[in-house]
């Protein structure tokens, strides 16, 4: 069948492995044409049919492990039962409709206005203490000249970034828990000992500490990538006008960072109800769950400690909502401001 | 006990830390086990319990086998106590041939500690004497129920799943009436005498199994004693004069004595769990046992005044500071801390009565742990309540050939083997010279036993509760002794021994109490709040439940 030239036979061809003959023509084709818009459907599949099939794998994972597990958000209006079916699509198609019941349940819920509040609070800590931290750092290494000097801060900046959750905890709570180094150093001293781990007042400072002490460093490498695409010429041209160090840094290197900055900005709002999962759940017992209960991990509460699959997975659905509605908003808000932002119609 | 203390390590001893946690996460996580064919059903055949003339029918004959006489027998819902030298080339046969035809099966199973390589002596030399290809699928015992529902709703279901009764919260007892076998067909009535063994487990126990209306479950039975032990550093007691305390107050003056943070020494790690032993709160371990009648009105253990005690007096340790840091956050193990001499008493499974010893005897040979009696908070008898006849279970896949189901009873008869046999050396020692050796008639097990011979096979099904420790005698001794006196104290609310499924919808009815009672008791939250909870909890379906409950017991009875 390989030897017709029917376009259709040929991209299956292609499929079946006759590979070498494929290349030829669809390139050809390319030259002096405009862009897509004017050629028919087929044409341009048989002109991109390689990119197609290269793509083709990281669209079916997309679609298995990311759209059809969207149809699963059902279960939000109904009572699911996982377990009256073989498996849980006939035990969806089994357990009853209950319609918005879990919603109006979740909305009465106080422990869920908790998780908003704290989450809420969480993202404007992060905001204002967390995210300008990359920043500075980056600038601060890069104005580190020895190669030397400069790797090594670098590499001890983003070391942390690969220690477990499991471990920051237990470190911090070596270090600042109440019979931590500190309170016992002190108590030996004929001081009060302290416990900062448990104080469910400066708990979502600890957090946002413990997420700068961890991944601060890591922030860096986007923000130097953005800093060494600065032409050196800029800075030579503003010195040639008199311009010193922090004019140079206003007026050169920050505008240089701004895209980049704005980016980072709206996927951070967009991300904003996701404030730490882990780290959160393995702290929560230690202030209580209304200091330290998330979004998050009030839906792996609800979903997979104790069940209740349905009320979970409402929960999840009110929280994606919210944030694709933060990130077009945040979008947009980078539009205006003359940014790229994520995407542009 | 459980057959497990035999084996006990100091894997063991989180497996049971985890018991105690358990019975919390049983709390909080809603619903038991259900019942068909009964009284009280509103939502169909699915909850409610099965007692009486149709449990008869179920229930598989009783054959008592006295292998070995122990040296201390069961009373007052103890477990029975060898304290007497074993002897090792005595031991009886109880399984006389192979029952297993050579099958292969997967069993999934919670693991407390670090599991063996899956091919190894122990689980090679076990299959070789059940005669069936046994695979384990270990999963993490302190994480279980956060996989157990994911594994049941799939449908690719083990052969064999064994479950903790509290890991059964949220819907697990509907999965367990859904997806497992019905083994009636097999044990029920005479069908059991074909596995010896298994026909010696207490009559109890097999009727704690019956799920959903069918016997499902393969026992492992459990003295009726509470195993939540006040254990104390008896050496540092004696050491420093500290006396044992006998009320509530006395206790919290010697925390108060014992505490000096400047030595990095406190009191307690958290003692929630004796103080509702303590202050005589109705069991929190499975839902029904909560329930009770109290002057001719059912009422749930969060509505009463001794829970609410117990909690006000819990969080005056914490108030007090005496009780450890890193408790209070919820961090480490407090057996860890209590070997370490950082808390002096702790509370924990019965199980670490042995295990810390054992786990200590290499390194601090002068460690010696021991558990105090429980008091009554004003220093009389304190009010004890009885734990369920059986504590964890394995049910077999409902998809299960015959040939499997078969091949299962087989391996179970094998690990329900009692004290004495050969069997049970094999279960709980492993294979001798590879897994332990014997000195002086004591068998003592070595660091591959300590590897290798760690849960899974004691989880499939056990003899009759049983405490022997022959490298220890003095512990086993003491274990039984303390059980019996706590068992003198200890009554049976009115839906002890049944097992009973409450409707599904109130399956997440009572979720929020434990953690509330850890906001409490760490001074987050106001007893008031509690009470606010308790009215909600009423409103929200918990007088429905009641009369629930009411109506179960009217047509029912209770078990005892």
């Amino acid at each position: 069948m390989s030897h017709s030239t029917v376009p259709r036979s040929r991209a299956e061809a292609q499929t079946t492995g006759a590979a070498p003959r494929a290349a030829g023509p669809p390139a050809g084709e390319r030259p002096g044409r405009k862009p897509s818009g004017r050629l028919g459907l087929r044409l341009r599949f048989r002109r991109d049919r390689t990119l197609i099939l290269m793509t083709l794998p990281a669209v079916v994972l997309v679609l298995v492990f990311n759209y059809v597990p969207i149809l699963g958000n059902a279960v939000a209006f109904q009572e699911y039962d996982p377990y009256v079916g073989d498996n849980g699509f006939a035990a969806m198609l089994r357990s009853p409709w209950v319609g918005l019941q879990q919603f109006e349940r979740i909305f009465a819920d106080p422990a869920f206005w908790d998780a908003v509040r704290n989450t809420l609070v969480l993202f404007g800590l992060q905001l204002v203490l967390f995210f300008p931290v990359p920043i500075v750092l980056a600038l601060l290494v890069n104005s580190v000249v020895r190669p030397r000097i400069r790797a090594v801060s670098q590499a001890i900046l983003y070391l942390p970034h690969f220690f477990s959750w499991v471990l920051v905890i237990t470190v911090f709570q070596q270090i600042f828990g109440g019979a931590g180094i500190i309170a016992q150093t002190l108590r030996r001293h004929g001081h009060e000992g302290f416990d900062l781990m448990t104080d469910p007042g400066i708990f979502k400072f600890l957090v946002t500490a413990e997420g700068v002490w961890k991944d601060a460093g890591w922030g860096v490498i986007v923000f130097l990538a953005a800093l060494a695409s600065v032409s050196p010429d800029l800075y030579e041209a503003a010195a040639m006008d008199g311009a010193g160090r922090w004019r140079r840094l206003w007026h050169v290197t920050l505008p240089a960072l701004r895209p980049v900055i704005a980016l980072l900005l709206v996927l951070r709002v967009g991300d904003a109800l996701t404030v730490g999962f882990e780290q959160i759940l393995l702290q929560r017992d230690a202030v209580g769950p209304g200091a330290a209960e998330v979004l998050d991990t009030y839906v792996w509460w609800n979903g997979v400690r104790n069940q209740d699959f349905s009320y979970a997975a409402a929960a999840g659905l009110i929280k994606g909502l919210v944030s694709v509605a933060l990130v077009l908003a945040a979008n947009k808000v980078a539009h205006l401001m003359g940014e790229q932002g994520v995407y542009k119609k | 006990m459980t057959p497990n203390a035999a084996s006990a390590s100091p894997g063991q001893s989180r497996r049971s830390f985890l018991a105690a946690t358990g019975l919390a996460t049983a709390a909080v996580t809603g619903g038991m086990p259900l019942l068909a064919a009964c009284g009280g059903a509103e939502d169909g055949s699915k909850d409610g319990t099965t007692s009486g003339k149709s449990a008869q029918k179920l229930l598989p004959a009783y054959v008592a086998s006295n292998v070995v006489t122990p040296d201390i027998p069961a009373r007052n819902g103890s477990a029975m106590g060898f304290t007497r030298k074993l002897d090792l080339a005595g031991l009886k046969t109880s399984v006389p041939k192979k029952h297993g035809r050579g099958g292969s099966i997967r069993i999934m199973s919670p693991f407390w500690g670090t599991p063996p390589k899956g091919d190894n002596a122990y689980y090679r030399a076990m299959n070789d004497l059940i005669g069936v290809d046994i695979t384990w699928q270990n999963q993490d015992g302190n994480t279980y129920d956060e996989k157990l529902g994911a594994v049941l709703a799939s449908s690719d279901l083990p052969d064999v799943v064994v479950i903790p009764s509290w890991n059964m919260g949220g819907r697990i007892p509907s999965a367990i009436i859904g997806k497992f076998a019905d083994l009636g067909p097999y044990l029920s009535g005479d069908g059991v005498k074909k596995y010896p063994n298994l026909a010696a487990v207490p009559t109890g126990a097999w009727q704690y199994s019956i799920f959903g209306g069918k016997l499902r479950g393969l026992p492992q039975p459990a003295p009726s004693v509470t195993g939540i032990v006040p254990f104390y550093r008896k050496d540092v007691f004696d050491e420093e004069g500290y006396e044992i305390p006998t009320t509530a107050d006395e206790f919290l003056a010697l925390a108060k004595e014992i505490t000096r943070p400047r030595a990095k020494v406190w009191a307690c790690d958290d003692m929630k769990w004796t103080a509702f032993n303590v202050f005589g709160v109705l069991s929190g371990s499975e839902k029904p046992l909560g329930w009770n009648l109290a002057d001719g009105k059912m009422v749930y253990r969060v509505e009463t005044e001794e829970y609410l005690e117990a909690l006000e007096w819990t969080r005056k340790l914490y108030a007090a500071g005496v009780v450890h840091p890193d408790a209070r956050a919820v961090r480490g193990t407090a057996g860890d801390r209590f070997t370490a001499g950082q808390v002096l008493i702790y509370n924990n499974n019965i199980s670490d009565w042995w295990g810390k010893m054992a786990e200590q005897a290499g390194q601090r040979s002068d460690l010696r742990i021991s558990g105090m009696d429980i008091f009554g908070a004003d220093g009389g008898d304190p009010t004890l309540w009885a734990g369920s006849p059986a504590g964890i279970f394995a049910f077999v896949n409902k998809k299960a050939s015959k040939a499997v189901v078969e091949d299962v009873l087989a391996a179970a008869d094998v690990t329900a083997a009692p004290y004495g046999t050969k069997e049970y050396m094999l279960t709980n020692y492993g294979v001798e010279g590879t897994h332990y050796t014997v000195e002086d008639g004591v068998p003592t097990k070595n660091d591959k036993g300590n590897q290798e011979v760690v849960n899974a096979y004691v989880m499939l099904a056990g003899p009759a509760p049983t405490i022997a420790h022959p490298d220890l005698p003095v512990i086993a001794e003491e274990q039984v002794k303390w059980q019996q006196r706590m068992g003198a104290f200890t009554r049976k609310s009115v839906f002890w021994g049944m097992q009973i499924t409450e409707p599904a919808r109130y399956t997440n009815l009572s979720d929020d109490f434990e953690q509330l009672e850890d906001d409490v008791v760490r001074g987050r939250r106001k007893i008031g709040d509690v009470q606010q909870a308790v009215s909600d909890w009423r409103k929200q379906g918990g007088d429905e439940l009641r009369d629930w409950y009411r109506k179960l017991h009217d047509d029912t009875g209770s078990a005892q």
